[in-house]
């Protein structure tokens, strides 16, 4: 059997391994999606204060920390039997959204623009966020930074601190806005939504305009039906701060609608020997396996996946993208992975322009924003939706507010079955016997799992860390026969 | 030069994850240690593109994080010009928002970034177990690392 590792996987937040088994014939018999993961943060959590939580939590990644931090935030509500004030609601939700402009932008132009704007299968040189201002203009390479840049101030100006924000608290936040601020984040919503505009028409011109990509995004090596995740408002529309968490069928029908408390009532997980990493999947469906389809499962929380569990967006111009992207792909709901790039860019306008409207609220300078807690802590729950999927947070404690077990579900861990399958498909389509396993075919597998825009490792950080992909060819008996190296 | 040299001083790492935050916990030090008005002292946890929004508007920027090399001895202090970096830069830079392409990214969009950068590397043994302690050799690296910092700075403006 021969065996193909890509390792590590190349731009994603932390370190992954994927290894591709092949039979005789030179077919792909199998492959794994395998995670160094660190373990033991829940463990780690026990014995501390839960309102240091969402300091905590948020330093387990440098990647998003803002969603951690609400996240364990939303949690310390329900803890504490707090429900804050209406503005201090505003507040986070507005930080949230500025934070999701940061966020989806980067993954955008940084992670997985250059296998469009450069094509999949360009030389590794120039595969990259170099390579994409240098055919897209230094003009949009400027609004990338510019719109990260004014967005990251927001979050300082309200977190206190340019990384690691001080702002959620037990029945409220810690700072208010007041109408020089709000002025500020209202300019800076503005020039957003024109950003994510641009942004759309960027993937327009460049994506949907190329029918090679339009295949490729509709082909079958990278679709799978699966059931989706998402929170949604009482209407049904994609909401990422707050709300009920929304499961859809591979037909796109409702199955499930349940507040964050009863989590543990719909989704279970799965271990498998080969990898640190759970498996959740729907309690309620079970799990089958590895595979797709109403009877297994496995679901997916993503960008895609909250525009399928959801009826539609609650801001104008987002509606309209919604619109056009179920019309363009077919209607919904859409199964195909790739889809997520253009999904992320639709929930970029949906932020922005929730952005713009938040900033314009009456309440939003209010100082209104903080309810003392005055219950005894005893268990909490708390869901929002991290850029990359559904976040999990709850604890329970103590009377006296001190940790005594910590359960998260990291939004990369719920889609990590998926993930496994979409490697496994694509590997399966684009090896064949005979075709020669170029690194331009190896970035067509990693292609799979980028839209998931993983988040492995939550941060461990050090200088030498980015070792370059190699990929290693073994024959049957395990002996090396060909090594790949970008 | 006129004006004095704007500098900041970046500790790198996850202050959880044991000697990864060798570089946090350094810069916490520095904070009192410091005190002029042009040095600007901070701790983060972020990475690429993030540490490239950092770094605007600074003339010189001292770096201190944490390193693996494969024969490094834990608690070893390096001074590393990001020259060193060059024959990384092109195979990194293929891997999306390491820090050398950001900055590459960030000068060709003719920002404000530092002219000079100095990283201070220290090696580390354990960067996978939940701890907020150093390993007991990178722990004795800390006060070292401080006082390297700190001649650094005298000998500038």
């Amino acid at each position: 059997m021969k065996k193909i590792s890509i390792d590590p996987i190349t731009r994603l937040e932390g370190h992954g391994k994927i290894e591709i088994f092949l039979n005789d014939a030179g077919e792909v018999e199998n492959s794994y999606f395998q995670v160094p993961e660190l373990r033991g943060f829940e463990k780690f959590s026990e014995g501390r204060l839960a309102e240091d939580m969402p300091q905590i939590t948020q330093r387990i990644c440098g990647v998003c920390p803002e969603a951690h931090h609400m996240a364990s935030t939303k949690c310390l509500d329900d803890l504490f039997h707090v429900d804050p004030p209406s503005p201090a609601k505003k507040l986070r939700e507005l930080f949230y959204s500025t934070f999701y402009v940061t966020d989806h932008t980067t993954h955008f132009y940084i992670l997985a623009g250059p296998d469009f704007i450069m094509g999949p299968e360009a030389p590794v040189a120039e595969r990259n966020i170099l390579g994409v201002i240098a055919k897209v203009g230094l003009e949009l390479g400027g609004a990338v930074i510019n719109t990260r840049m004014k967005n990251h101030h927001i979050i300082h100006m309200l977190g206190g601190r340019a990384v690691h924000p001080v702002f959620g608290l037990p029945g409220g936040v810690s700072k208010g806005l007041n109408e020089d601020e709000r002025k500020e984040v209202e300019q800076t919503a503005k020039e957003a939504v024109e950003f994510a505009k641009l942004s759309l028409k960027v993937f327009d011109d460049i994506v949907l305009k190329n029918k090679e990509y339009v295949d490729m995004i509709v082909s079958d090596a990278y679709t799978h039906r699966t059931y989706y995740m998402g929170l949604v408002d009482d209407k049904n529309r994609v909401n990422f701060y707050d709300g009920k968490v929304r499961v859809v069928d591979p037909d796109g029908k409702e199955f499930a609608k349940y507040a964050p408390r009863e989590y543990l009532d719909h989704v279970a997980e799965h271990v498998e020997p080969w990898s640190y990493m759970k498996f959740p999947y729907l309690k309620k469906v079970g799990w089958k396996g590895f595979v797709d389809g109403k009877d297994s499962g496995v679901f997916r929380a993503t960008p895609l996946s909250r525009l399928n569990a959801a009826d539609g967006m609650a801001t104008p111009l987002a509606q309209e993208a919604y619109e056009k992207f179920y019309s363009t792909l077919g209607g919904k709901p859409v199964h195909h992975t790739l889809a997520t790039h253009w999904a992320r860019l639709v929930e970029l306008l949906y932020a922005a322009e929730r952005l713009l409207e938040l900033s314009k609220d009456p309440e939003i300078t209010s100082p209104d924003i903080r309810t003392i807690p005055t219950a005894k802590p005893d268990e909490g729950v708390g869901i929002v939706e991290a850029p990359r999927g559904t976040l999990t947070h709850h604890y329970i404690t103590d009377e006296n507010g001190i940790i005594k077990k910590a359960n998260l579900i990291v939004a990369t861990v719920n889609n990590a079955a998926a993930v496994n399958m979409s490697v496994n498909k694509a590997a399966r389509a684009l090896i064949k016997p005979g075709k020669e396993i170029t690194e331009g075919l190896l970035n067509r597998i990693e292609m799979a799992w980028r839209p998931y825009d993983l988040c492995l490792a939550c941060a461990t950080h050090t200088l030498s860390g980015q070792a370059p992909m190699e990929v290693v060819i073994y024959n049957s008996k395990g002996e090396v026969i060909e090594k790949l190296k970008s | 030069m006129d004006r004095k040299t704007k500098t900041l001083i970046l500790g790198l790492g996850n202050a959880l994850l044991c000697d990864d935050g060798v570089g946090i916990y350094v810069a916490g030090e520095l904070k009192n240690r410091v005190d002029r008005p042009e040095v600007t002292v901070m701790e983060t946890g972020v990475a690429g593109l993030s540490l490239l929004d950092l770094m605007v508007g600074y003339d010189k920027a001292i770096i201190i994080d944490a390193i693996q090399t494969t024969d490094g001895k834990a608690g070893q202090i390096y001074r590393l010009d990001p020259k060193v970096f060059d024959t990384a830069l092109h195979t990194a830079s293929a891997h999306g928002i390491d820090f050398p392409t950001a900055l590459e990214f960030g000068r060709k969009l003719g920002l404000h970034l530092p002219q000079q950068i100095i990283i201070f590397a220290v090696e580390v043994s354990d960067v996978n177990t939940f701890s907020e302690e150093c390993t007991p050799e990178v722990q004795k690296a800390i006060p070292r690392c401080v006082r390297m910092v700190l001649q650094e700075l005298k000998s500038q403006k």
